[in-house]
């Protein structure tokens, strides 16, 4: 199953520095075709028409209130790297086993500032963690619980920063990824706002951060109209700081079409910890996108624990990037695909330095026909990583004829003192197992729930919080129950 | 021949007799293996008096088996001419195996490795890895090889894993949750929800000398050998059996928890149910004492005795058995 090669689906023109605070901001005008510039030679004219029609949604009305400056850097450098991206087919390797044409084939259409007034009774509560509700991409305050941080941490919008010192660091680190692809770069000029969490050095903060990211618009189905959310938080934690996020997502009406493309970067300094938990709920015709960038320094930790099991099309897009020594790094993900619907991971772990410990686990439920997982996990252990102990392993189930799962688990080593593994595993229930549970009088059909529950469980078991593992245990269960799955 | 028709000895008898195993009984013990084991006229003898006469040395010391002298305890499990393939290469395994065993009895089987001895006992609770090409089995009066392995462990068939394997994901507590609940729905009894089960498992786990703590852990999941061990006779604590097989309980034990789960066993014998082991070595039958021993060699039983069978075997090994 594995291979070594890599090659980037895309070429970036490398990004030019911006000497000056603002910049002109490019404007995207579809051309006709005979005035094509060399540059624009390559543009997509429907990428275009979405990053405009985002563009306008986020534009401000009058100088006064210009955006602080990393998010107009953040909206120049996207608008930048935009004009030479197309929109993704199957024949582009990252996008060979998704699907990405029915949003394509929507009306796209960005999703304004709700007004406070605004019925946000559909959202629930149902969280003991401090928590930021951010509704269609937006920070909605009064629905939020944020109380009891520790002095010196901030969460909340970028506008609302007041250290000179905080927003320095914020500038330099909102743009500061150049693999992300033309979802990452929408993202940029689409995010109405940031949302920055800062843990000041050496703060260990106790209870985690609960995002609740929610898709209240959605068109309906078979209209063609598809609104758009594009959420962005940054999460910077200073030497030796410590905190968990949880970044939860959900949706209203099932039967409602929407697109949340979302994006988080996670700095950590020296000998920082974040433990990650992300859940994805979305519901059953949504499309989401989503994007992970993890920037390490030495002797950081970086814990990621993801359930993903909603939306049509779900695409989580995890970069961790390693810039000093001795980091630990743990990803886990469990994919769920009980309808038509598809889960994909592409995952890349660069390591650029000695001494990384890296352990990733993906694990796939397929229990419908034309449902769909996909894999594809990377990890990358350049010439000054020596001393790396990487392992990846793969490990999915199908359920049901025609189920399909493509898995490419696959290590690039360069240095030569390094300690890797990694494994793919494709299967249904084993025997031995089913057996056992036969041998001490359990039907086959509870046997199955149990051994398929199971499967997902060896992730989900892992969520460092007693309340959210049995909320998310529960809408596993729920999902399961809904398919044959369990039956013989 | 006519030595099997002695009537059973008397209890006084039984105890004053000594072990005395010879070369000179074992081939008598052969010969008798070879033509009538278990044939009809077998079943109309208590099981103590056939070992008195096979041996003429009963080891007497569990009694059981023959509580009242004439009174026939009921067979529990008769298995006749069974044969059975390895499913996937259609590999000979068993080459008819003879066995009855009655209500309250234990018995051991001993033999070489690859004697047949460990598929007997998958066989008997239908592992789908093998296949029965012949024979029958019949247990508490039905036909054991018309039912599922599932239905089999309900009917009241128990057996321990040689190498239980581990079941990621899914707790002890709940396994055992879940079995005991296919067990009273059986029975047309009240399942019982986590809460309730725990009251009834927490009594159990004293048997198996195992603390609170080992029910939260998945099921088999690193754990050592002994723990293992210990789990599964939890299980048949937990769940009961009429007849339970023992497929080598003691391998990877140490003395200690060899101890422990001996005194579990013993503990959950009443003179109703019955214990068949399968085991490689003498040491457990010096803490589960059985009334027969039976060797097993290319896929048959090949001699039946008491525990002297396997006194010899300790000191001379299977070749004075078959060679004798």
């Amino acid at each position: 199953m594995a291979t070594v090669t890599f090659s980037p689906p895309f070429r970036f023109s490398p990004i030019s520095s911006f000497p000056s605070k603002f910049r002109t901001r490019t404007r995207f005008i579809i051309p006709p075709l005979s005035s094509l510039t060399p540059r624009a030679a390559l543009s997509d004219p429907f990428v275009l028409e979405i990053a405009q029609t985002l563009e306008d949604s986020v534009s401000t009305p009058s100088p006064s209130s210009l955006p602080p400056p990393p998010l107009q850097k953040l909206r120049d450098t996207s608008s930048e790297s935009i004009l030479s991206m197309s929109w993704p087919t199957r024949k582009d390797e990252p996008f060979r086993f998704i699907d990405t044409s029915f949003i394509k084939q929507s009306r796209i259409h960005p999703i304004p500032i709700p007004s406070p007034s605004s019925d946000l009774a559909g959202i629930s509560s149902d969280t003991q963690f401090p928590s930021l509700v951010i509704v269609d991409g937006h920070i909605v305050p009064s629905a939020s619980q944020l109380s009891g941080f520790p002095d010196g941490v901030y969460v909340g919008s970028i506008s609302g920063i007041s250290s000179e010192a905080i927003m320095e660091k914020v500038l330099q680190l909102v743009s500061d990824f150049h693999d992300g692809d033309l979802f990452w770069s929408l993202n940029g000029i689409g995010a109405p706002d940031v949302t920055v969490i800062f843990v000041p050095a050496g703060c260990q903060v106790e209870k985690p951060l609960h995002l609740r990211f929610y898709s209240r618009e959605g068109g309906e189905i078979g209209s063609n109209y598809m609104p758009l959310s594009s959420p962005r938080v940054l999460v910077l934690v200073e030497k030796g700081g410590e905190i968990g996020i949880i970044e939860e997502y959900s949706g209203g009406d099932a039967d409602k079409c929407y697109w949340a493309n979302s994006v988080i970067q996670l700095a950590l300094e020296e000998e920082a910890k974040i433990h990650h938990s992300y859940i994805q709920a979305q519901t059953a015709s949504a499309a989401h996108i989503k994007w992970t960038f993890v920037r390490q320094e030495s002797s950081s930790n970086y814990e990621l624990v993801e359930i993903s099991a909603g939306g049509k099309l779900s695409r989580h897009n995890l970069h961790v990037q390693q810039v000093g020594p001795d980091t630990i790094t743990e990803l886990s993900a469990f994919h769920l695909s009980v309808s038509d619907q598809t889960q994909d991971l592409h995952s890349r772990l660069v390591l650029d330095h000695p001494r990384g410990y890296s352990r990733q686990l993906h694990k796939s439920i397929v229990a419908h026909s034309s449902g769909q997982a996909v894999f594809d996990g990377n990890i990358k252990v350049n010439r000054y990583a020596q001393q790396t102990d990487a392992g990846q392993l793969t490990k999915n189930l199908l359920l049901e004829p025609r189920a399909t799962v493509n898995v490419k688990p696959n290590l690039q080593i360069i240095a030569d003192d390094v300690k890797c593994s990694h494994g793919a595993a494709i299967s249904d229930l084993e025997e031995d197992q089913i057996f056992y549970f036969q041998a001490r009088g359990i039907d086959l059909e509870t046997t199955r729930k149990a051994l398929v529950f199971a499967f997902g469980s060896e992730v989900v078991e892992r969520l460092p919080y007693n309340s959210l593992k049995k909320k998310v245990q529960s809408h596993v269960k729920a999902l399961l129950e809904t398919t044959s799955g369990g039956a013989p | 021949m006519s030595l099997l028709h002695l009537p059973p000895p008397s209890p006084s008898r039984l105890t004053s007799l000594r072990n005395s195993f010879s070369v000179i009984t074992l081939n008598s013990l052969r010969v008798s293996s070879q033509r009538c084991r278990f044939n009809q006229s077998r079943l109309t003898l208590t099981p103590t008096a056939s070992l008195t006469v096979d041996s003429h040395s009963p080891t007497t010391s569990s009694g059981r088996g023959s509580t009242e002298e004439g009174d026939s305890p009921k067979v529990l499990l008769e298995v006749r001419d069974l044969t059975a393939v390895i499913a996937e290469s259609k590999a000979q395994i068993l080459k008819g195996v003879n066995l009855v065993i009655r209500e309250g009895e234990i018995h051991a089987i001993m033999g070489k490795n690859g004697s047949g001895k460990s598929t007997f006992s998958k066989v008997l609770v239908g592992h789908p890895d093998y296949e029965v090409t012949g024979g029958s089995a019949i247990f508490k009066g039905e036909n054991l090889l018309d039912m599922d392995p599932e239905e089999r462990s309900l009917f009241g068939l128990f057996m321990s894993f040689q190498s239980p394997i581990e079941i990621p994901g899914v707790s002890n507590m709940d396994f055992l949750n879940m079995a005991y609940n296919a067990r009273m729905r059986k029975l047309g009894r009240k399942e019982l929800g986590p809460i309730e089960f725990y009251e009834v498992i927490s009594r159990k786990l004293d048997v198996v000398n195992m603390k609170i703590d080992f029910l939260n852990r998945n099921v088999n999941e690193g754990f050592s050998g002994g723990e293992r061990k210990r789990n599964e006779i939890l299980q048949l604590a937990v769940l009961g059996a009429d007849l339970s097989v023992l497929d080598e309980i003691d391998s990877g034990l140490d003395v200690d928890a060899l101890q422990d789960v001996a005194k579990a066993v013993n503990g959950l014998l009443t003179p109703k149910n019955s214990v068949l082991m399968i085991t490689h070595y003498q040491r457990l039958l010096d803490y589960i004492r059985p009334n027969y021993i039976h060797i097993m060699d290319d896929g048959r039983i090949v001699k039946t005795g008491d525990i002297s069978i396997a006194k010899v075997l300790e000191k001379e090994g299977y070749k004075a058995i078959s060679s004798a």
